[in-house]
């Protein structure tokens, strides 16, 4: 399997792991993509990237308020800026002993782990396994462009699965979506809204 | 027997799945069964017949209700298939906007445990020892769980609840709306209790009762007198609504059938009758009179006149006595005073002590009666006693009122003549019951306009109140047929068995068809909902539950069904049989 490493982890909980990258690594996720950590040999921990934070290094500043610069200026800045830029990613599942569960973690990973992008099999495998549980960690964020994320991912995931000949994983996906949402109107209407946008559907 | 019926069973089985329509999500035996529809609502029918099996039990029940509902309002009134994508707007709807059904439980049959199993052996075995109760249909008294399946019945079903078409004593009426399976009648019991066929006017009423009749007849249940008020039964007809060729009961079964006219030379329809209806004077007793005090505007004091007639005349010459006498008639004194005349009603009147004006007004207001020429002093033959023996006998009498179609006319021949065979069929059950002679025909009396004879003010003076009541047990029942049932008196309603009725728009009458059935507020509805024409809803005690069925119709084709029906045509022998040669 060609492993595509994405950064390390800087802080993490059961439900959101946080991972620092160079802007080297930056092109490499995407919202909704699936990522994955190893803490251990036999447990992997799953989750979905929903935002990418790029903090204020202090330099940045004070390179704002000068009016022309230099092209080599701002790739020096970008490049070898001390301030890594975040990931933050959802903990949807995990995988122990082979088996992979849509739950979350029994325990958070530590400090500098590092974050892998999981490939179209890996994809295909994760979410076809259970009944997508996992929908319902991305659903219950409050502070999440949830709508956004969902439409993403099931961009993202629908591609994987066609790869595999599965033309009709995201309509199920959807309906699950439509269940777990149904006694929201506003909720659901976002992100049938967002699935509009990513033109998946007809 | 258990194990053919258990593999009938699993065969029917083994078509469900194809008729599945949904699940159980709630109710109850009070407020009904709440089922989430799983096709399209234009597969599922108020009145659909639907089987629920669960557990050992098959439960079934009728659609009553078909409701739109959805998770959220919202969902119900935004058109989303406007700003969505077509897949995602259908995958919406699919989950957020649903059809429940109400289902009016009415029946449960015990099934078993699952076949193959120990338990259904144990079950069986039971059954065989007579330890347990074979299965049979009872009226529903618990209910199935949440998520039971629900079906639309079969045809299978509809026979096992129903009856088979190939049995001698069902006959078919109709077909289920949605199914087209045909919906049998149990005539033996149809017959054993009085019933009534009701609808608004052009509904179809006398199509219904001609279909019922020609059952009754071809199948040989009962012999049937029919009181044709409107001259529609006996001969052909013309239809109003089509203008075709309706068979009338004498065209199509012959001599089993006896068109009677009401009076010497009457016709109808131009043509002639079997015999003339003439009635003797003799016959007539007083009660015979009272119960025409609307009709003829009779006044408190009849009875007394009426009493103090048969008093001084006996009951057989009063009504000739009392018509012979002249109303006002005078005679001068010798010494030049006027004084009732001998045959004046007044010189009787005075000789009985009964007031003179109540006997002369009496007498004027019965002039109508005296002069019908159907009521002589001497007929030619007794044919009153010639209709209760061809009944007897197994013939059926279609009594036509020809231009005698007064309700005048209608009361009182009907009233006299339903009398005697009150009188006749009592006698000749009795004697059955005593001397074990032969059991008596049934007999079932179709009254047409039945409201005029049944209505709260007469029926406790007509004989008709008593057969809905009592006559059961002497093999007498009656079949009302109605536009008007709100009418009729609710007594009278109440022994009905078998209700028939075809669309009703009167709320009272709606009230009136229902009263004392159970589930009647979730009937009503589906009473409302009848088309106008064609689509009659059974009731009562006839039929195993309610159901509205697509009546057959009454043409050629029913004909050819008759006549190559199970049971066929009764054949000339046994007709000559039957009348006894």
């Amino acid at each position: 399997m060609n492993q595509i490493q994405i950064g390390r982890l800087l802080s993490a909980t059961t439900r959101q792991l946080v991972v620092g990258c160079q802007v080297s690594q930056i092109d490499l996720p995407a919202i909704g993509s699936l990522v994955r950590i190893n803490p251990q040999v036999d447990y992997a921990i799953y989750g979905l990237v929903y935002d990418l934070y790029i903090a204020d290094d202090g330099l940045v500043r004070q390179l704002a308020t000068v009016g022309e610069m230099d092209e080599k200026v701002i790739a020096d800045h970008r490049l070898n800026r001390s301030v890594p830029i975040e990931i933050r990613v959802l903990s949807v599942g995990y995988k122990m002993a082979g088996q992979i569960y849509h739950l979350l973690p029994p325990k958070p990973p530590l400090g500098l782990e590092i974050l892998w992008l999981c490939s179209d099999e890996e994809i295909v495998e994760f979410t076809n396994s259970g009944r997508y549980g996992y929908l319902r960690h991305i659903l219950r964020e409050q502070d999440v462009a949830v709508e956004e994320v969902l439409a993403a991912h099931i961009k993202l995931a629908d591609n994987a699965h066609r790869q595999k000949g599965e033309a009709d994983w995201s309509h199920k996906a959807v309906q699950e979506v439509i269940v777990l949402l149904r006694d929201d109107y506003a909720a659901l209407t976002r992100v049938l809204q967002s699935l509009a946008d990513s033109q998946i559907f007809s | 027997m258990i194990e053919k019926k258990r593999t009938d069973e699993t065969n029917e089985f083994v078509s469900q799945d194809v008729r599945k329509i949904g699940y159980i999500v709630g109710g109850g035996l009070q407020e009904n069964l709440k089922a989430r529809l799983i096709v399209s609502a234009s597969q599922v029918q108020e009145g659909s017949f639907v089987m629920i099996p669960s557990g050992n039990w098959v439960y079934y029940g009728l659609v009553t209700n078909i409701q739109l509902g959805a998770t959220d309002p919202r969902f119900a009134d935004e058109e989303s298939e406007l700003r969505l994508p077509s897949d995602l707007a259908s995958w919406l709807h699919g989950q957020t906007l649903y059809t429940n059904l109400e289902i009016l439980p009415v029946l449960m049959l015990e099934r078993g445990p699952a076949p193959e199993t120990a338990e259904y052996q144990t079950w069986a075995q039971e059954i065989e020892d007579r330890s347990r109760s074979e299965p049979h249909l009872m009226p529903v008294k618990t209910i199935p769980p949440h998520h039971a399946d629900v079906y639309l019945a079969g045809e299978g079903e509809i026979a096992e609840i129903f009856g088979k078409p190939t049995r001698e004593e069902n006959f078919v009426l109709g077909y289920t709306r949605e199914g087209e399976h045909p919906v049998c009648l149990d005539l033996d019991r149809f017959v054993q209790r009085s019933a009534g066929i009701f609808g608004a006017t052009g509904s179809g009423k006398s199509f219904l009762t001609r279909i019922i009749l020609a059952g009754l007849i071809q199948r040989n249940r009962a012999s049937l007198l029919v009181f044709d008020m409107h001259n529609e039964y006996g001969f052909d007809d013309i239809a109003s609504d089509s203008g075709s060729k309706v068979s009338g009961l004498r065209t199509l079964f012959q001599t089993r059938v006896r068109v009677v006219g009401l009076g010497a030379g009457n016709t109808i329809r131009g043509a002639a009758p079997d015999f003339n209806l003439e009635i003797a004077m003799k016959d007539i007793c007083a009660v015979d009179i009272e119960l025409l005090s609307a009709e003829l505007n009779l006044k408190e004091t009849t009875s007394t006149t009426l009493e103090a007639l048969v008093s001084s005349f006996g009951v057989e010459n009063w009504y000739n006595e009392f018509r012979e006498m002249e109303n006002g008639a005078m005679m001068e004194t010798e010494d030049g005073k006027k004084v009732p005349a001998p045959q004046s009603v007044a010189a009787w009147a005075n000789r009985a002590g009964v007031n003179v004006m109540a006997a002369e007004g009496l007498h004027s207001k019965m002039s109508p009666l005296f002069h019908r020429n159907y009521i002589l002093e001497n007929p030619a033959s007794d044919s009153i006693n010639e209709i209760v023996t061809m009944l007897q006998q197994g013939q059926h009498v279609v009594l036509s009122f020809g231009d005698y179609d007064r309700d005048l006319d209608y009361l009182f021949v009907t009233n006299l003549l339903t009398r005697r065979i009150r009188e006749v069929w009592e006698a000749q059950t009795n004697q059955y019951r005593t001397k074990k002679s032969n059991e008596p025909r049934p007999l079932v009396i179709v009254v047409e306009e039945a409201h005029k004879l049944l209505n709260r003010q007469m029926a406790s003076q007509t004989t008709f109140n008593t057969i809905a009541r009592e006559m059961r047990k002497y093999y007498v029942t009656l079949l009302i047929v109605d536009q008007r049932p709100s009418q009729i008196y609710d007594e009278v309603m109440s022994q009905l068995g078998t209700r028939i009725s075809g669309w009703l728009g009167d709320d009272d009458d709606i009230r009136a068809v229902l009263a004392g059935l159970a589930g009647r507020e979730t009937l009503r509805g589906m009473l409302t909902h009848l088309q106008p024409k064609e689509e009659v809803l059974l009731l009562g005690w006839g039929v195993p539950m309610p159901i509205p069925i697509r009546s057959r119709r009454y043409d050629q084709r029913f004909w050819e069904d008759l006549k190559e029906g199970k049971a066929g045509l009764q054949s000339e022998k046994q007709t000559i049989s039957d009348l006894g040669f």
